[in-house]
This record gives structure tokens, C-alpha cells and sequence, in this order.
């Protein structure tokens, strides 16, 4: 549905964006992630024909860009950072503007009913016949998205869709994007990792304009985890000793004391699970076993790890063995990256 | 091409809508009007107290509303919109470059042209319906006196065709810039000296002098005023604004490649 090929693109003596490829399959939402200033919006500004490739193509639904821009666009939903609103017009008013540009020739009734069922989808019926000027953050957002659906576009681009929202409207817009994927096919920009974990079936990270990995969420906590790593919690006794001589342990570290209970970090050999002999020789020798899990990277630390990394284009494969120093929990806090 | 035509026709819809929807219109059209209305009782006190002299006095001078009246409050027109019409244009492009507005016109499938010229379009619109104003002051010649409708047709042909070259001008300036405030003073500064770029005709030789009064925009307002369409002055005009478009085009271009 969306292929970029070796896509550059630069201002003067800047790159933003370094032969940058990948593919986007019809239904499929596509994350793409990475620091302010990593050429997501760059990308995404060719991606919806506001201004050619220096080198490079992109093709959205079958047309290039730069010889079928026209085709291409109809095709499309942009949200751009800031919601592109006229403050002097209604939200009605304004999708249907909107509505008449992308699609030149339809019926006034089509069009009020188009507005009608694009306000609804995106929840902004109460604030129809107020102006766009004076609407919230969030609702200003809504309004963009719904401006980005009006034509019913097979592909939707959405430039940090959840920026400068609520938790309560950070949920309800991803779980409306969710609900659009099928039917479009969708590319979003966050540097929220979370999102890209809860909302996305592949990510892009990009990183000073070239494209560092491309995976599942999974597939990208799992890859980078290299050596496995446990995390116990014993209570009744020094562990470490015991811990360190069950087969296939490479190594134990004390990591904090909760009251009576030790907390244990665990170096396994790679690719062995060592779960449950850990658990027999701890029970065995009479201690309580509060806690036994694998220490997983979260997409924050693979990103810090991904996009702090000297060496250039260093595959997601090829990283070092990580060395994560907390327990952590996917998608657990919003934290920006970088 | 229909296509193309509804693509036009929503964005200068849009464009007037705005201009009617902010502030803008209405103070033209209460600036215009007051200033219009201020040189229309003037002229007509001063055409009424000769007509009087005549009456009193003996050989009557031939007095004529078109020529004593309606040229000179034409020409006076010219100037208002000179001051006026870079007020207009000035938001046109800078506005929507700087609100991020333009990313949506960029990015919806319209060619550049279409988008130039329906802004064009509506600004001329506007610049028709402030014009549409004066002709209630117009009215009242009709009503007290007999004046020549022609000359008072051809003149507000030759206004509307003056008006839309600032337009197309103002046009150019706004898109190459997301400052309001430059592009408002730049659009005038070039609309002026093109008004008084005849001045310096007196000292050069003749053929300079020759293209000078050539390049001058109110050079070709005049014969409008008198009544007289000549097609000399329809195709500078018309170039003239072509050429502004044509300029707006490919300052808009180079903004998209250079980002």
C-alpha cells in the first residue's frame, strides 16, 4: 500500500532524511519512532506530497508522488502536527471545506453526510458549530483527525496523533485509530514508545534520518534481550550462593533488600530457560519464593539503546547483549524518548 | 476541468468567507466607503458651485458630471485601493504558512495553480464587492442628474482591472513570506513605485522615458476614466496580473522544494 524507496531528502547542507526504505502492507498500522528531530515529519511530509524527495521514491496506492501527486492525494489522510484548522471557521464549516477539496464533485447531501459520520468517529458532534479558533487542545486534535478521514482515504498519515492530549483522550484516539486499521492502512509518528506498543503491528525507528530497525514491538523486545535475564526475590535466606550453582547460571548479582526478602538479577546462558531449577533450589532449601520473572527490555531502553548507538546502522540484530539495570515493565510510563 | 473549476471555486469561497468572517472585509468596506464618500460630496460640492458660477457668470464652460465628476473621484478611488488592497493580500498566503493551514492545501488533491487561483479569485471578489459599495454613491448621480453610463462602466472596468493587478502582486509577496506585516509593506512599496515610476521620465532620454511611462500603472487608468477601452491598456493589465500569478507559482514551487 506504501513502499519508500531509499528516500533522502535534504535542506541545503542539512540531511533530515538518509535514503530511508521501507513498506507498509494495506491494513497494517506502521509505527514510526524516534527522537524530535529524527526526520519523522520529514517523512512523512514526502509521504503526503507537501514536498518532493530530493532522491528516492514513495509510492502510496499504487501512484508515485512525484509523477501522480493528484492520484496519490486522494488517496490520503494527513494529520500534520499542528491540526491545519482555520480559527474563523465552524468545525462544520471546516470538514466541509475540507471535504470539498479532497473530493471535488460530490453532493451537497453526500458531503453534509460525509461531515456527519466523520464528526461522529471522532467524537467532535458537541463542538459542530463552534469555531476552530476556539476549541481545546484536544478537540482541536479530533477535528484534525476527523479532517484526515473526510474522504474516506485508503491510507491515513498521522503526524503525533496523541500529542498535548489527556490520558482519558490519549486512550480513546488510539483506540479509534486501532478501529480504522483494516479498512485503512495507517503510518503514525510518536516518540511515545507505549503507543507504538499498544497501538502498532510493525515499527519504524529512525534515528538523525536513517532508518536503525524494523520489527514487531515484540519481535524487538525479544531480539535485543540476548542473554536472558531473571529477576528473584527470596525471602529467608543469602540466595546468592545457592543461585549461582544451579546449572547454566552465569551469574548472580544482589540487587536490592525489600525487608527480609533479597532481590536477585540472574544471567542465564542464552536460550535456556533455567526458570525452573532457580525454583526447586530455592524451594528445596526451605525459602520463600516471592518473585520470579524475566527481566524484558522495554521499547525504552531498546530505543535509548537503538538510537544512542555510535556505530551507523547497526541492525537490531547486531546490538550488544543489553544491561538492564531496573525491573521493566513494557509500556508501563510515558516517558519521552531522548 | 470541471474538476479543476470546483477545486477554484471552493478555495475562493473559502478565501472570502474568511475575509468576511474576520474583521477585514468590513473595515475595508467602512474605510473605503467613509474615504469614497469623503472626495464624492467634495467633487460634488465643487462641480455644483461651478455649475452655479456658470449659471451666474457669463460664458457657461461646458460642463460635463463624466468629466468634471466621475474621472477625477475614479482616479481618487485608484489611490484608496493602492493603500487598501495590500491590507487585503497580505494574509493570503503568509497567513495560512504561518497557522500550518497550508499543509492541508498542500497535501488535498489540488494542483498549485488551482489553489493560486482561487485565492486570486477571492481576494478580487472582495476587491469587486467594496467597489459595489460605491456605486450606491453612484446612484445618486443618476438620480439628481444625467450622467453617461458608459464612461462610468468603462472606469469601473479599468479600477477592477488595477485592483486585481495589486492583487496578483500582493499575491506574489504574500507567498514568499510568513511574515504578515512584510509582506503588507512590501506589496504597497512595490504598488507605489510602480504608480510613480513615470516621475523620472522627465529627465531620461526618450526611449527610457518611453518604456517608464509604459510600466506606469496609472498611465493606462486614465483612458478608462474617460470611457475609452483601448485594448493597449486591457493587455498590460491582463499581463500584468499573468505575470503575478505566473511569479506566485513558482515562488510557491521553490517554497515545496526547498521545504
Amino acid at each position: 500500500m506504501i513502499e519508500v524507496q531509499h528516500l533522502t531528502k535534504r535542506y541545503g547542507p542539512l540531511t533530515a532524511v538518509d535514503d530511508v526504505s521501507f513498506r507498509v502492507e494495506k491494513g497494517e498500522i506502521l509505527g514510526f519512532l524516534g527522537p524530535n528531530g529524527a526526520g519523522k515529519t520529514t517523512t512523512m511530509r514526502v509521504l503526503t506530497g507537501y514536498m518532493p524527495a530530493t532522491e528516492g521514491r514513495a509510492v502510496v496506492a499504487g501512484f508515485d508522488l512525484f509523477t501522480h501527486p493528484i492520484e496519490a492525494k486522494r488517496r490520503i489522510g494527513y494529520l500534520p502536527e499542528t491540526p491545519p484548522l482555520y480559527p474563523d471557521m465552524t468545525v462544520r464549516e471546516y470538514l466541509a471545506f475540507v471535504a470539498r477539496i479532497k473530493t471535488p464533485g460530490l453532493s451537497a447531501a453526500d458531503r453534509v453526510m460525509r461531515v456527519a459520520h466523520v464528526m461522529k468517529r471522532a467524537r467532535t458532534d458537541d463542538v459542530a458549530d463552534r469555531h476552530c479558533g476556539k476549541l481545546s487542545k484536544g478537540y482541536r486534535q479530533r477535528v484534525g483527525l476527523a479532517q484526515a478521514l473526510i474522504h474516506d482515504p485508503e491510507v491515513l498519515i498521522l503526524d503525533e496523533p496523541t500529542a498535548g492530549l489527556d490520558p482519558k483522550q490519549i486512550i480513546e484516539t488510539r483506540d479509534l485509530i486501532r478501529s480504522l486499521a483494516g479498512d485503512h492502512t495507517i503510518v503514525l509518528s510518536t516518540h511515545i514508545l507505549p503507543e507504538v506498543a499498544q497501538t502498532c503491528q510493525r515499527v519504524v525507528i529512525i534515528n538523525k534520518g536513517r532508518v536503525v530497525a524494523v520489527d514487531t514491538p515484540d519481535n524487538l523486545t525479544h531480539q535485543l534481550e540476548g542473554a536472558a535475564t531473571l529477576y528473584v526475590l527470596v525471602e529467608g535466606g543469602e540466595a546468592a550462593e545457592a543461585l549461582g550453582s544451579v546449572p547454566g547460571i552465569q551469574h548472580v548479582s544482589t540487587m536490592e533488600r525489600h525487608g527480609t526478602a533479597v532481590a536477585y538479577e540472574i544471567e542465564a546462558e542464552p536460550h535456556r530457560d533455567v526458570r525452573r531449577d532457580v525454583a526447586r533450589a530455592i524451594v528445596d532449601r526451605g525459602w520463600g519464593l516471592l518473585e520470579l520473572r524475566p527481566l524484558r527490555l522495554s521499547l525504552e531502553e531498546i530505543f535509548l539503546q537503538l538510537t544512542t548507538e555510535e556505530s551507523e546502522g547497526a541492525s537490531a540484530n547486531a546490538g550488544p547483549p543489553p544491561q538492564p539495570v531496573l525491573p521493566a515493565e513494557p509500556g508501563a510510563a510515558g516517558v519521552p524518548g531522548a | 476541468m470541471r474538476n479543476s473549476l470546483l477545486n477554484i471555486n471552493a478555495v475562493a469561497v473559502k478565501e472570502l468567507r474568511s475575509y468576511f468572517a474576520s474583521p477585514t472585509a468590513w473595515v475595508m468596506m467602512g474605510l473605503f466607503a467613509f474615504l469614497f464618500g469623503y472626495f464624492f460630496v467634495t467633487y460634488l460640492q465643487f462641480f455644483v458651485m461651478q455649475s452655479t458660477q456658470a449659471q451666474f457668470g457669463g460664458a457657461p464652460p461646458a460642463m460635463n458630471i463624466n468629466m468634471q465628476m466621475v474621472r477625477p473621484l475614479l482616479g481618487n478611488a485608484s489611490v484608496i485601493i493602492l493603500f487598501l488592497l495590500p491590507m487585503v493580500t497580505m494574509r493570503t498566503y503568509s497567513e495560512e504558512k504561518r497557522s500550518g493551514t497550508i499543509e492541508l492545501l498542500l497535501t488535498s488533491p489540488l494542483t498549485d495553480f488551482e489553489i493560486i487561483m482561487g485565492k486570486f479569485l477571492g481576494a478580487v471578489a472582495l476587491y469587486a464587492a467594496l467597489l459595489a459599495v460605491t456605486m450606491a454613491y453612484m446612484a445618486f448621480l443618476f438620480v439628481y442628474g444625467d450622467p453617461e453610463w458608459l464612461p462610468l462602466v468603462s472606469g469601473y472596468l479599468g479600477l477592477l482591472l488595477l485592483g486585481s493587478c495589486f492583487i496578483s502582486l500582493g499575491l506574489f509577496i504574500s507567498s514568499t513570506t510568513k511574515n504578515q506585516m512584510v509582506a503588507g509593506a512590501a506589496t504597497f512599496v512595490l504598488a507605489l513605485l510602480l504608480w510613480i515610476v513615470d516621475w523620472m521620465a522627465e529627465g531620461s532620454g526618450p526611449t527610457t522615458a518611453s518604456v517608464l511611462r509604459y510600466l506606469s500603472i496609472t498611465g493606462h487608468f486614465d483612458d478608462f476614466g474617460k470611457g475609452v477601452i483601448d485594448t493597449k491598456h486591457v493587455v498590460y493589465y491582463v499581463s500584468f496580473i499573468s505575470f503575478g500569478l505566473f511569479l506566485t507559482l513558482k515562488s510557491v514551487d521553490s517554497e515545496r522544494w526547498r521545504g
